[in-house]
């Protein structure tokens, strides 16, 4: 069995729209996705009569205690749909981990396999009112049981146990991390839609900050926000004939989580499934690591960086901080691996991978104004590489 | 009563709280593959049996320490920060991690490898949880 993707440069991306984002809105979500999803249609010179298929995630991604409402906290494709006057023949939901490349993906398989001629893909991202993952239980059944009693509660403590892992195991240091994430925050100061427009950050701000779960503070977390992003997809051959250069999809690999503690997110765990992410990504798309180079990485927690580049193999195993620190992924050293060049979810706000594809799409269609890099391949990833992690790759040149 | 979110024993779960209330730390094992699992699930991870009838069974407190974090902000009400968690790999079965308190303390040096052994929070009456101590090299 060939693991080569059947639809390899068969579907593309030829139009999207990003909302503002902002840390609150007295717009409500579903008025500021309809907006966007209206800007995404026009801007692949569509009209929403023509969109045919609509696909999205619909999560709201928070640990704290927060009931989600249609349209008010999430928007689904099947409350967006009907409000943009489109009359669909193929809509669907995705449900599991990886909520974007999860939907990006199912998009590209429904337009490959004929279910629908123009798709509309969408994410809407809400900031619930009081604190985004506090959970105010005093008692704790089901999974919760074997960790709340504890202390161990929410993504935060795992991840920041997985990073602590891997300094005392390859003497990575806080600076190292601290040009991380100065290179986020510099591109999504970069960014005029960004939360964090205007406002980079320095080595020393960093160093500042305050620990939260140690060895992170609040800088290495992305913060909550409420944007929605969209983007619309069709067919090669219908590509052709639209306003914007085609960005065609290559193929794409998942990693389903091994069986664990809940929450219980082990580095060696991360780096297996990381690595399988990998070799089938190459196997799919018939490109390798070499022919990057537009990679933007998912960093809703700043060491995911680091476990993207060394199991996917950009780096050695060990090494990423090293690179980093180096300059590996400056991105305004064109020779660079600069996978933040798009700011990711610490420059610009907690938008679950839409900036990691909002980047490769603009770098690959030559859209990316004066932060334009030479580009014909990209590969986008996104959420940690075991947690329903996923990569995504793209060209400009489909011959 | 501490504040903290107390553990609510269901009926898989239930003979772990009465072992945790006495300060014995037992575990889930597979009926069928004999290989314990943490925490239990509705099949076992380990052979993929349907019927894993879990048994909790008593096991050796000691492990060793994978990493760990200092809380210094909870998302949790109740626990007084800054406080320790540490990932624990147990002597009970390779591979086999199981994340709780120190309960030596936010200022206790801590190195991957280090010796701890299980030691018991008294939450509040009939309710223990688990945590750990370090053992100190002699
Ligand atoms: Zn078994």
């Amino acid at each position: 069995m060939s693991g080569q993707f059947r639809a390899r440069n068969q579907v593309a991306i030829v139009g999207y729209a990003q909302s503002q984002v902002v840390r609150r809105s007295d717009e409500l979500l579903g008025i500021t996705a309809i907006k966007t999803a209206l800007d995404a249609i026009k801007d692949a010179g569509l009209t929403p009569g023509q969109i045919d298929g609509f696909l999205s995630s619909s999560l709201l991604p928070t640990s704290g205690d927060h009931r989600s409402r249609d349209g008010y906290s999430v928007v689904s494709s099947d409350w967006l749909a009907p409000r943009l006057g489109a009359s669909p023949r193929y809509i669907a939901g995705f449900q599991g981990k990886g909520q974007i490349t999860g939907s990006f993906e199912a998009a590209t398989n429904a337009l490959a396999a004929g279910a629908a001629d123009y798709v509309l893909l969408h994410r809407a991202l809400y900031n619930p009112p009081g604190k985004y993952n506090n959970n105010p239980m005093t008692s704790a059944g089901g999974d919760a049981q074997w960790v709340a009693p504890q202390g161990f509660f929410g993504a935060l403590p795992a991840i920041s146990m997985a990073y602590n892992e891997y300094m005392q195991r390859y003497g990575a240091s806080r600076e190292a991390m601290a040009h991380l994430v100065v290179e986020a925050r510099k591109n999504g100061a970069r960014q005029p839609w960004s939360y964090w427009a205007g406002k980079p950050i320095t080595v020393a701000d960093y160093m500042a900050g305050e620990l939260i779960n140690d060895p992170m503070s609040k800088l290495d977390c992305d913060i909550p926000v409420q944007a929605v992003g969209a983007y619309v997809l069709t067919t090669a051959d219908r590509a052709k004939d639209l306003p914007n250069k085609p960005v065609y999809i290559s193929g794409y690999a998942n990693a389903y989580p091994e069986h664990s503690l809940s929450l219980h997110w082990t580095l060696d765990e991360m780096m297996r499934a990381g690595a399988d992410i990998g070799k089938r990504l190459w196997e799919s798309t018939g490109f390798s690591p070499a022919d990057i180079d537009a990679p933007q990485f998912y960093d809703g927690f700043s060491p995911f960086i680091y476990f993207w580049l060394e199991s996917l193999g950009f780096c050695p195993v060990g090494e990423a901080h090293r690179f980093v620190l180096d300059g590996g992924i400056n991105s305004d050293d064109p020779k660079s691996f600069a996978v933040l060049s798009g700011g990711g979810a610490i420059g610009n706000g907690r938008l679950h991978g839409l900036p990691q594809l909002l980047e490769c799409y603009l770098q690959l269609s030559g859209r990316a104004a004066e932060r334009q890099r030479k580009a014909s391949v990209g590969l986008m990833t996104y959420s940690a590489p075991h947690f329903g992690g996923g990569g995504v790759v793209f060209t400009n040149d489909p011959s | 009563m501490s504040g903290r979110p107390l553990p609510i024993p269901d009926e898989q779960s239930q003979p772990f709280w009465t072992a945790s209330a006495k300060h014995v730390l037992t575990l889930p094992r597979c009926s069928n593959c004999q290989k314990f699992s943490f925490p239990p699930d509705i099949v076992c991870p380990q052979c993929h049996t349907l019927e894993p009838a879990f048994e909790f069974q008593p096991v050796a407190s000691g492990g060793k320490v994978r990493t760990w974090t200092v809380i210094r902000q909870s998302f949790l009400s109740g626990f007084e920060t800054p406080f320790v968690l540490v990932d624990v790999e147990l002597d009970a079965q390779a591979g086999l991690r199981m994340i709780g308190q120190l309960l030596d303390g936010p200022s206790a040096p801590l190195k991957v490898g280090d010796r701890v052994e299980v030691a018991f929070e008294d939450l509040a009456p009939g309710t223990s949880v688990p945590g750990f101590k370090l053992v100190k090299s002699s």
